[in-house]
């Protein structure tokens, strides 16, 4: 019980510190840089967990593989995007990408 | 009391048929019949007026049972439950017969009379419409149901006084008369009220049998209420005010529902209430003392008016003031029998001044008329009979029931209304006289187109004319001789069954009395005749002596403005302020108000769309915050 | 005692190098400098799963993110403008509700995780065997796996259209 806590409360740090930085970042492409450090952090929990549970072997650490996979796909799209996007408008500040402002 | 099924089929198809006129003529009348547009109103009246002489004819044989069918259960909701019933009895019979037949002889007169109308198709289907509620009127045997026709004439004539709606006049004349009408109908409605409260029942039958389990104070109330319907509907103090402006109808409108019938609604309403009334000492003074006032205060106006509809509408206000004194001093027969023989004579009057006008080319002013005795020979004839009738000159059907009524007064006791109708009868014989002379006799004073123009009118105006004539003078003799022990006495007996009456003594009492009308009669001819006649000078002279008498007459008493002065004045500036402040500033303040309120929620939650996904996403994190705090909260405890 | 099988110790050590690389990810100015650390974080918790007896989400880890994800990142910013400025160039208006913010997050969660209870846990940490985990793989969860593949080639799709330039109308 006790190791396990330590890898969680670990993995919540490591959350909440890229969670800080998607919110208080300017440079979008910091924000997704943040945003794979959240995800790697939930990782951590998750394998974390599967390895200290009783039974079930292995499916923990399968899911945390498709997790890395969609990462990936996501940081490509992600990117695509602001590239795309930097092409328009000539800067990643993400203050500036206001176009749907109500 | 039974019925034999040739009644029944008899009394469903007298008001049904002129309804199946009405529909008919109404839909189709415009493309198909047009000038054509009276055969299936006026034929279908007649088979109303031959079955209404039919049931007349079956009270006749029946005199002391009384015909009574539900057909049909009308209205049933908890404890209030009215069937759609028929009642015929002997007062059933009379009004019937006076109904169907001068209805039928209206509308034939109306073919002449309204001919190159555009709206011809349109009044033969009112004037069916009318006589459909008129027969549904009499022929109930509920309250709600008499009060279903009693509001279905009220809209006929409204419907017909506005005929030539173009006329602003006209339109104005019909609201006027549907209003005040409505001023009566809720006193009515409120009497219907209480009588459910207090007998649980609106049939006539069952309501009547209960009348002694009603407190004096809540009878008085509910005859009160009742009779402010009648002086709504016929025309008495001071709700009369309709009646005059409803000449603005034409005239066979105005000798149907406006002499003969539709005011005759609310004599025969308090006639048929009569259990209810006869109880109720106080209500009959009321209602006698109402008519009497009427009745004087209607001859008094009629002295000075020039236009000839509108000498005859007050004479019927005032004829029907002697109804209600009559039923009021407790001479029930004598006032139902003077409403009989009115009917007929009174619309005469109407029909020959429509011939009168028909033939000066519509002028209605007397001023412009004169020396019309040889012109239009018969209408002439026509209407000298009607006078006399009117008057009350022996042996027309007027002066048997006129000097019965004023009779009654003085056997029962009524001394100061008996001089009242004394004077009145003398005013009568003046404003009547005054119309003859100056209509028929004399220089004729009208323009050169119109004078050279007067002819007699059509044939089918002038027949109901004669027939009309021939009522008002035989009637008298055949119905109500002798006086208080005539056929009409004998057959409306079941019906005011408490009423004594004394013998009649010719040389005693009864016969001084009436040497004593007759001869007031002919002291107001006389007057007539000198001032309208022999010395034309007399009546300018006069009013220049009383001016302010002249001027009251002339002004109908002014009523009219007392009436815009207090009641509509208020009300309409009781409307305006409802418009400007509640309206305005209350309802379309709150609307707008909210509308604003949403528009400014709006304006300040904007700012909370930045479109930059980091705030987004900061509320989002802030959101999963407390969600988790709350779960485990909620789960930890 | 944290870390299983392992030295408490090296939890520690790797618990220290993941948090710095990461703070540095949120707090260098220069862009190039947050990508470096972001690629040293990621190797921290690579080592991370080999110290959870995880060895091959550990290699996965250091081939797909550092080694793919990290070039990723790398090109963009290579594509992208470079950033002048003071620091509050870099942070923007919300940093000062941000940080209270995360603050009690991870503290809301850290006491919610420690009170909670999780279950049957052991002492130690397993290792499933390679053979155990492709039959996972293949068997009960061959579906999401055809779904993932789906997905990547949706993405290369997408982020191939997105960000090629544009095409000369001639």
């Amino acid at each position: 019980m006790n190791a396990l806590y330590w890898w969680l409360l670990l993995a919540v740090m490591l959350f909440c510190i890229g969670a800080f930085g998607v919110l208080a970042r300017r440079n979008v492409i910091v924000v997704v840089m943040c945003l794979e450090l959240m995800l790697n952090a939930v990782n951590i929990a998750l394998v974390a967990i599967a390895q200290f549970r009783v039974g079930a072997p292995g499916a923990g650490t399968l899911f945390s593989l498709f997790i890395i996979t969609l990462a990936a796909a996501e940081v490509t799209v992600g990117l695509a995007i602001v590239i795309a996007n930097y092409r328009n408008k000539r800067t990643v500040q993400a203050d500036q990408y206001d176009q749907l402002k109500g | 009391m039974g019925g034999t099924q040739s009644m029944k089929i008899a009394v469903a198809l007298i008001p049904l048929l002129p309804l199946a006129g009405f529909l008919i003529t109404l839909l189709l009348g415009k493309r198909y019949f047009r000038t054509k547009a009276h055969i299936l109103p006026v034929a279908l009246v007649t088979v109303s007026a031959a079955l209404s002489i039919y049931a007349f004819i079956w009270a006749f044989t029946h005199q002391d049972s009384v015909f009574v069918w539900n057909a049909f259960t009308w209205v049933a909701a908890g404890r209030f439950s009215v069937s759609w019933g028929f009642l015929v009895d002997d007062l059933t019979g009379i009004m019937l017969l006076v109904v169907g037949v001068i209805g039928m002889l209206v509308h034939y007169y109306s073919i002449g009379y309204m001919k190159d109308d555009e709206g011809y198709y349109r009044f033969f289907a009112y004037l069916n419409l009318f006589m459909f509620a008129m027969f549904i009127l009499i022929l109930a045997n509920s309250y709600l149901l008499l009060f279903l026709g009693w509001e279905g004439v009220g809209l006929c004539s409204y419907l017909l006084i506005s005929f030539w709606f173009r006329k602003k006049s006209a339109s104005q004349a019909g609201k006027k008369a549907f209003l005040v009408n409505r001023v009566g109908d809720f006193g009515f409605t409120l009497g219907m009220f209480l009588i459910f409260m207090s007998t649980g029942t609106l049939q006539f039958v069952g309501v009547f049998s209960k009348v002694g389990m009603i407190s004096s104070g809540t009878l008085l109330w509910i005859c009160l209420l009742l009779f402010t319907g009648a002086v709504g509907k016929s025309a008495q103090f001071p709700l009369h005010v309709w009646l005059p402006d409803a000449m603005e109808g034409p005239t066979p409108v105005s000798a149907l529902i406006h002499a003969a019938t539709m005011v005759n609604a609310g004599v025969y309403m308090v006639a048929r209430s009569y259990p209810l009334f006869v109880d109720s000492h106080v209500a009959m003074l009321v209602v006698m003392i109402i008519g009497t006032f009427t009745a004087i205060y209607a001859a008094y106006i009629a002295m000075t008016q020039n236009d000839i509809k509108k000498v005859i509408a007050y004479s019927t206000i005032s004829s029907l003031g002697f109804m209600f004194m009559a039923l009021g001093a407790g001479a029930w027969v004598a006032g139902i029998f003077y409403l009989f023989a009115h009917g007929f004579f009174k619309g005469l009057l109407f029909l020959c001044s429509g011939s009168v006008i028909h033939s000066m080319s519509g002028e209605q002013d007397m001023r412009k008329m004169g020396g019309l005795r040889k012109k239009i020979p018969i209408t002439f004839w026509t209407m000298l009979i009607g006078a006399l009738a009117m008057v009350g000159v022996i042996p027309f059907a007027g002066f048997w029931a006129k000097d019965e009524i004023i009779g009654g007064d003085f056997t029962h006791g009524y001394y100061v209304v008996w001089a009242v109708a004394m004077i009145t009868v003398l005013l009568t014989a003046i404003y009547m006289g005054r119309l003859m002379f100056l209509t028929f006799w004399g220089e004729n004073r009208a323009d050169p187109e119109v004078k050279a123009h007067i002819h007699e009118s059509p044939k089918v105006m002038t027949i109901p004319l004669v027939l009309l004539a021939i009522a008002a003078t035989g009637l008298g003799l055949l119905v109500g001789l002798p006086p208080d022990g005539g056929w009409i006495h004998g057959f409306l007996e079941p019906v005011f069954f408490k009423v004594e009456s004394e013998p009649f003594v010719w040389a005693g009492q009864g016969g001084a009395l009436m040497l004593a009308s007759l001869a007031t009669v002919f002291v107001g001819i006389f007057i007539a005749w000198t001032m309208y006649v022999r010395r034309t000078e007399l009546p300018g002279r006069l009013a220049g002596r009383v001016p302010v008498l002249y001027k009251a007459s002339f002004n109908k008493m002014y009523m009219d403005q007392v009436y815009e002065a207090v009641p509509i004045r208020s009300t309409i500036a009781f409307a305006v302020w409802l418009w400007t402040f509640v309206d305005v500033k209350v309802i379309d303040g709150a609307v707008n108000g909210l509308a604003r309120l949403w528009e400014l929620a709006g304006e300040r939650l904007r700012p909370l769309q930045t479109g930059r996904v980091q705030n987004y996403a900061f509320s989002i994190l802030a959101g999963m915050l407390v969600l988790v705090v709350v779960l485990a909260w909620v789960w930890g405890s | 005692m944290p870390g299983g099988d392992f030295h408490p110790w090296i939890f520690f050590i790797l618990a220290f190098w993941i948090l710095v690389c990461g703070l540095g990810v949120v707090a260098f100015k220069k862009v190039m400098y947050s990508a470096v650390s972001m690629v040293f974080c990621f190797l921290g918790v690579a080592f991370a799963y080999a110290a959870l007896s995880a060895p091959l989400v550990a290699v996965v880890q250091v081939l797909v993110y550092v080694g793919a994800i990290s070039i990723v990142v790398i090109f963009a910013i290579m594509l992208t403008e470079v950033q002048e400025g003071a620091r509050d160039q870099f942070f923007n208006k919300q940093t000062v509700f941000a940080a209270p913010l995360a603050i009690a997050v991870a503290a809301v969660v850290s006491v919610v995780i420690v009170s909670a209870d999780i279950g049957r846990i052991g002492d130690t940490a397993r290792t499933p065997s390679l053979h155990q985990l492709s039959a996972l793989l293949f068997n009960r969860y061959v579906f999401p796996f055809e779904l993932i593949s789906l997905v990547l080639v949706a993405a290369m799709i997408g982020a191939i259209v997105l960000a090629r330039k544009e095409e000369e109308k001639s």
